[in-house]
């Protein structure tokens, strides 16, 4: 039997920042996962995340993995990966399969942070091959490097439905639709329309009801759905894809808890089944916690402070810190918490429907039902600036937890204030650069740059860009609008990359000037890129 | 067991669905058809669906059909899905060769499982 004063289950952002925050206080940790790669979901991960900069804003999730493994190496955490916690028995005994062997660790706290797994839909051939979770799409391009199918019915336009949906592109791989059963789409307006301005067409109130094939996906059947969500007979469309991927949501991992004799609660909010927990994480039994997606699902920004708070907590009961310490700690924690937890998309907003922003600005309906602004609707935000020459458009319209634009801008142009959920406003008396840092580290890739006085009757815009091979100066193509329609011809002048921006490029393009303000992707003309 | 539980099949007759061959759990193959029958032969909650059908003890030990039984109970009975359990969370929670079990080292002395 081995001994340990923390045992946390789970090296996912939570588990490990915990691990963290024990081991600076002093603790002797070891880490469990069952995966052969710590991260947990953050490994695949590969797009830049909300918040501020303490909640690493701007930063691909995969790299903060990086910087959480690289932290534990240095406070010499053990982590034990390809070991899975079979169960937690009294006495904090907690039974772990490590190879052929089941061991046996014991701990004075444990902390569960197994995270969620994946909620399917049955329908008629759901068991095909071809059908899967959107999170094992993920893990197969961006772990284990393989394309998941040719081409892809994306069920779901959650977050993850339309972050995955991206990725798949950036494989390499068609996204025939993203459909959703819900009248409007479930995850933030700038993660859709950085999706939609690429031509994935996005079919709100549209389920799929049958996967067709004989050995495999041949095709799928999605079908319009009344108000009680039963689909419509007649409105059914056949498209021919070879995978359907499914995101519909996630259910807390929690049956470690249950096993462990936790008090559980059925909470629709969080996911499903969650232990009751208190406000720092602990459950019914004294000294057992639980940190992230397995208490209720939520994003890794707030797992990982869920984490620390849980391992300040234990610090605390065991000696580490100081009631002191330990109360500065929590405030700072809670701060930070609620930060990340504001705005529309908050936990606690589940479900509900917005008609005005903070600010009083009506909120896009083609933005809620077909996933891309129109350009009537985007006229009524403030961060649009009329001036002549180069200016930025930001195309931010909901009330979300992010600031990196407002930070990185070295002419102090972009304002968005202290509460993070503010729309970003331009500072009219301020002057662009043009340098387009705003354009590259814009997690929703929503900023835009530029100038109407390029040459006569041409201007250029300036986008993000995150596909390779990238195009170069000179190449021709189409300039696509919001909705992934072609506009009008054109010519690539620039691709700007730098550390900054991390891996997006700005990718400018001239078009005619009466196209600038609809240009808003580019799509290299077949053949040459 | 404290408790007598009595189950007898519910008073409505049994009226076949044309979805009713749509598999469930995928594990071991159990249908919505043979769990609507289940409901209906008085199973009346997660666990005692299991214990009738195994669906949720093959391989992924419920993680993906636990939601889907669930609704199909909820939708049944019109009761919510708060007020049907849950798959009872047991050691071993992910599925182990019999071998390594066998293998274990020790527990300290006095050790007690919480499995019910
Ligand atoms: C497509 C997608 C996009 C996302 N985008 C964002 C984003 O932009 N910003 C953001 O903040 N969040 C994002 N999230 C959410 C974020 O990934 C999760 O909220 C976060 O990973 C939860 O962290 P966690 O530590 O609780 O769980 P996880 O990251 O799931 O880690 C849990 C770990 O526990 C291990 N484990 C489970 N059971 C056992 C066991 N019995 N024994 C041993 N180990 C076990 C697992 O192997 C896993 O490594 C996204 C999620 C998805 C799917």
């Amino acid at each position: 039997m081995k001994r340990y004063e923390l045992i946390v289950i789970g090296a996912g952002p939570s588990g490990l920042s915990a691990a963290i925050e024990a081991a600076e206080a002093g603790m002797q940790v070891v880490v469990f996962d069952e995966n052969g790669r710590p991260g947990g979901q953050l490994f695949k991960q590969i797009h830049k995340f909300f918040g501020s900069k303490e909640h690493q804003a701007k930063v691909r999730g995969v790299r903060i993995g990086e910087n959480l493994l690289a932290k534990a190496k240095d406070l010499g955490i053990h982590v034990i990966l390809d070991a899975t916690v079979l169960g937690i028995y009294k006495n904090k005994e907690v039974s772990v399969l490590i190879e052929d062997e089941v061991q046996n660790y014991k701990a004075d706290a444990v902390i569960i942070a197994t995270g969620a797994a994946e909620n399917m839909i049955p329908f008629k051939g759901w068991d095909l091959p071809g059908v899967m979770g959107a999170g094992a799409a993920q893990t197969m391009m961006n772990i284990q490097g393989i394309r998941p199918g040719g081409k892809i019915l994306m069920v779901g336009s959650g977050n993850v439905g339309l972050v995955v949906s991206f990725q798949l592109l950036q494989a390499g791989c068609e996204v025939a639709a993203i459909i959703d059963a819900a009248p409007r789409v479930g995850g933030y307006g700038v993660h859709a329309s950085k999706v939609t301005r690429t031509g994935i067409p996005l079919y709100t109130s549209y389920t799929v009801i049958e996967a067709k094939g004989v050995d495999s996906v041949e095709s799928a059947v999605i079908a319009r759905v009344d108000e009680c969500f039963q689909p419509i007979p007649g409105t059914e469309i056949e498209l021919g894809v070879d995978t359907i991927c499914i995101a519909v949501g996630l259910s807390p991992m929690s049956q470690l808890a249950d096993n462990a004799g936790c008090q559980m609660e059925f909470a629709p909010g969080k996911g499903g089944n969650v232990p009751v927990l208190s406000e720092t994480g602990e459950t019914s039994i004294a000294n057992v916690y639980c940190a992230g997606d397995v208490a209720g699902i939520e994003e890794a920004s707030s797992a990982m402070i869920q984490g620390k708070i849980a391992a300040a907590a234990i610090a605390r009961d065991l000696g580490y810190i100081d009631d002191i310490e330990f109360a500065e700690k929590k405030t700072a924690y809670a701060e930070s918490l609620s930060k990340i937890r504001a705005g529309m998309f908050a936990p606690g907003n589940k479900g509900k429907v917005f008609e005005k922003t903070d600010e009083g600005f009506t909120i896009s309906d083609s933005l809620l039902t077909k996933g891309y602004l129109s350009e009537s609707e985007l006229s009524a935000f403030p961060a649009l600036d009329a001036s002549g020459g180069t200016h930025i458009v930001i195309e931010c319209t909901q009330n979300i937890p992010c600031d990196p634009c407002q930070d990185v801008c070295p002419a102090g142009c972009i304002i968005v204030g202290n509460t993070i959920t503010q729309i970003p406003k331009l500072d009219k008396d301020k002057k662009c650069s043009g340098c387009g840092l705003c354009v590259g580290v814009c997690s929703g890739q929503a900023i835009f740059l530029v100038n109407d006085q390029y040459e006569d009757g041409y201007g250029t815009v300036g986008l993000p860009y995150e596909f390779l091979p990238l195009p170069a100066k000179g190449d021709v193509g189409k300039a696509l609008d919001r909705s992934g329609a072609p506009v009008c011809d054109a010519t690539v002048v620039e691709v700007r990359t730098n550390k900054a921006m991390d891996k997006t490029a700005m990718l400018v393009m001239k078009v005619p000037v009466d196209q600038l303000s609809s240009a808003r992707f580019f799509k290299a003309a077949e053949g040459g890129n | 067991m404290s408790q007598i539980i009595v189950r007898t099949k519910t008073s409505e007759p049994f009226v076949p669905l044309p979805d009713d061959d749509l598999i469930i759990c995928r594990c071991e193959e159990i249908t919505k058809g043979e769990i609507r029958k289940a409901i209906h032969e008085g199973m009346r909650t997660l666990n005692e669906v299991k214990r009738y059908l195994r669906a949720g003890m093959g391989l992924c030990q419920g993680q993906t059909c636990q939601r889907l039984v669930l609704n199909i109970i909820s939708s049944e009975l019109k009761i919510p899905g708060g007020e049907l359990g849950r798959i009872t969370g047991r050691m071993p929670v992910r599925p182990a060769v019999m071998e390594a079990v066998g293998k274990s080292t020790e527990h300290s002395e006095g050790v007690e499982r919480y499995d019910r």
